[in-house]
């Protein structure tokens, strides 16, 4: 399962990525247009930490999903605690079930932590689910979504994502980088209203556009279900043989693009999308159509949840929306941008195809 | 047949009781300081079992008639949605009665389609799964219905009654609905007649076909029911809403003490396996077991559970 996907089944944050493919830049803002401010700006003095340290706080995770993105969250997350003397007592995986995720939550409020970190599954069932939270005396952080109907400050210390005008500026370079500022690419986008991917699409869009005017966009065509991209991107290069980048939404879908271009032989077109996976990254590695995957700072948006949250047991003043950036992962840094991403080595499969 | 044979089967029906008893012991002593005994998490376990009891109850039926429903979880979803969008224009209370009219008639489908095409039960409600899965994703457009009508919210969801909460109320009254449906009408004996040995069902005057449907209809209500719970619970309606319930509930259904392959069916039982799979999840990550580790230990209780409960009493 892809992260893109996930985190779109939140819905509510409209991190607005205002004037889309118009004449502003976009720019993310939160779900009141609060700014987004820099998750590295958090930091905790020798003092504070020594607080935390004596303090006997206890932390816990409710996700969504568990799979690459989600566990480098948890683990940046869980160091940092560790880092601050607080512990750990509990993590639940709610499969993208909101109603397990409830239970989830309630069952984790028996535990009374001082801290909960949480990406909510459904943003609907917001206050069904996270509206004890606050009452229990517990501080709540989001990761990439807040719950409809929570007040930040009040019911909540802040949410942590990643900066989606900036994921769609990482992505247009690197298809301008792949094609060489010339070419006409195939624009896939998610069609479906999915804040979290709507915006990245349209800020890729608005990229492309207004800094590369040598690569024209012949087709778009929308996917709203994933399982469909490889009649899309069948019935795409077909009508538009001249073709030569695609943009994949994520890169779930960026595999079946991949089949498709295997079975058409079309070893000219590459492929840029968003989101580390291993049949993608060993594409890559093996010099395949893939040229580029975006990838945000998973590990660190883990660490910027765990400060956030350390801070308010200080009660101290911490910004509404966190952002940490993204970076281009290519062939040639793939070890050191899955590193930075997910602080993990890439899988065996990919070291060996790049020897 | 022997005499000691009525025993065995006594005895097997307790297994449930003391697999219950046996997991309920062992989370109170690990996590005797960690809330697990608060009386606010044991209401949890109930609270949040409730859609999963009322499925079981409706499965208990259709197992015990030798017959399957897959499709029980994707109709949940569609119940949900559809209660959750008719209230928004029509009032709650035709809400209510759209989300259960939807679930009943997914079963009546269902039965329809099983009692006179005489087609396998597993098969077509394989089949309607997917149907009634992607109405609901199309209906919904993939996308939460906030539920904000308060008295529907207190009914079904959050509210309570002389401080009994009204999920748990929901449960105690299906449980014991069902239960005289079962075990002292005609019908619920009509019910294990057919799933016993349909020839000689049908021999003794007994309609069968009548009864297949049934089955399958009550199962419909039942989701029909859950899916108003879980959105009176979460306050919304959502297309993956009971769908993770599929395995859970015929897990808890048989782990109870009811046959696979139908004759033999327990309400009681089917009441307490849904009240052991909720204290499982529940236990474990009171425990802060990673995640894996839940899912693992999860997996192997339930597998020993099923087994001992599986075994014939007469073989």
């Amino acid at each position: 399962m892809t992260r893109p996907l996930l985190s779109a089944l939140l819905l509510s944050l409209s991190l607005g990525t205002a004037a889309l493919a118009q004449d502003a830049a976009p720019v993310t803002t939160g779900p009141n247009g609060e700014p987004a401010a820099p998750a590295d700006k958090l930091v905790l003095s020798d003092a504070d930490i020594a607080k935390l340290k004596a303090g006997g706080y206890t932390a816990a995770f409710s996700w969504h999903e568990l799979y690459d993105w989600s566990s480098a969250v948890s683990r940046g997350a869980r160091d940092e605690f560790d880092r601050l003397g607080i512990k750990v007592v509990a993590e639940t995986n709610a499969s993208f079930d909101a109603a397990r995720q409830t239970a989830d939550v309630e069952t984790i409020l028996a535990l009374k932590p001082s801290v909960l970190i949480t990406l909510p599954v459904d943003s609907a069932a917001g206050v069904a689910t996270y509206g004890k939270v606050s009452a229990a005396g517990t501080k709540l952080v989001f990761i990439d979504n807040p719950a409809e109907g929570m007040t930040v400050g009040k019911d909540y210390v802040a949410t942590v994502t990643s900066d989606r005008a900036i994921i769609g500026a990482r992505t247009a370079e690197a298809m301008a980088a792949a094609l060489h500022e010339k070419g006409k690419v195939g624009y896939i986008f998610h069609d479906a209203n999915f804040p979290v991917t709507n915006q990245r699409d349209q800020a890729f869009l608005w990229n492309l556009k207004t800094r590369f005017p040598g690569i024209e966009v012949v087709a778009k065509a929308g996917m709203a279900d994933p399982a469909r991209i490889e009649d899309i991107a069948n019935a795409m290069l077909t009508q538009n043989p001249e073709i030569n980048g695609i943009y994949v939404p994520w890169t779930e879908p960026a595999l079946g693009v991949l089949s498709v271009l295997r079975q058409m032989g079309r070893q000219d077109v590459r492929i840029v999308s968003i989101d580390l996976n291993e049949p993608a990254a060993l594409d890559m590695a093996k010099g395949g159509s893939v040229s580029a995957l975006i990838a945000d700072d998973a590990y660190g948006i883990g660490t910027a949840a765990a400060r956030a949250a350390a801070l308010s047991l200080l009660d101290q003043k911490v910004d509404p929306l966190l952002v940490v950036g993204a970076g281009i992962v290519s062939k040639d840094n793939l070890v050191d941008g899955w590193r930075a991403s997910l602080h993990a080595d890439p899988p065996q499969s990919v070291l060996d195809a790049l020897k | 047949m022997t005499s000691s044979l009525p025993t065995r089967a006594a005895l097997q029906g307790l297994i449930v009781y003391a697999g219950f008893a046996l997991i309920f012991l062992f989370f109170s002593a690990m996590l005797w300081d960690r809330g697990f005994l608060s009386a606010q998490n044991l209401t949890n376990i109930i609270l949040q079992t409730a859609p999963a009891t009322v499925l079981a109850v409706g499965l208990v039926f259709v197992l015990a008639a030798g017959e399957i429903d897959l499709s029980f979880g994707a109709a949940v979803a569609l119940a949900a949605i559809v209660a959750a969008m008719v209230m928004r224009t029509q009032g709650w209370p035709v809400g209510v009665l759209a989300g259960l009219a939807t679930g009943m008639a997914v079963g009546l489908v269902n039965g329809a389609i099983v009692a006179y095409a005489r087609l396998p039960s597993f098969l077509v409600t394989l089949a309607t799964m997917g149907v009634i899965a992607g109405a609901a994703r199309e209906m919904s457009g993939l996308q939460s219905i906030p539920v904000t009508a308060e008295p529907f919210i207190a009914i079904f969801g959050g509210g309570s009654l002389l401080g009994i909460p009204s999920l748990v109320l929901w449960t105690i009254g299906v449980v014991v609905v069902g239960h005289l449906a079962f075990r002292e009408t005609r019908y619920g004996a009509h019910v294990l007649a057919v799933g016993d040995n349909p020839r000689a069902a049908l021999v003794s005057g007994i309609r069968v076909a009548r009864v297949r449907l049934s089955v399958l209809v009550l199962s419909g209500a039942c989701a029909g029911l859950a899916g108003l719970l879980y959105a009176g619970r979460l306050q919304a309606a959502r297309y993956t809403l009971g769908e993770s319930d599929l395995m859970t509930v015929i897990a808890a259904v048989i782990v109870g003490g009811t046959a696979l392959n139908g004759g033999r069916g327990t309400i009681p039982g089917a009441l307490v396996g849904s009240l052991m799979m909720g204290m499982l999840s529940n236990g474990l990550i009171l425990m802060g077991l990673s995640v894996s580790w839940q899912m693992m230990i999860k997996g192997l209780i339930i597998l020993i559970a099923v087994a001992v409960s599986l075994r014939e009493p007469n073989r």
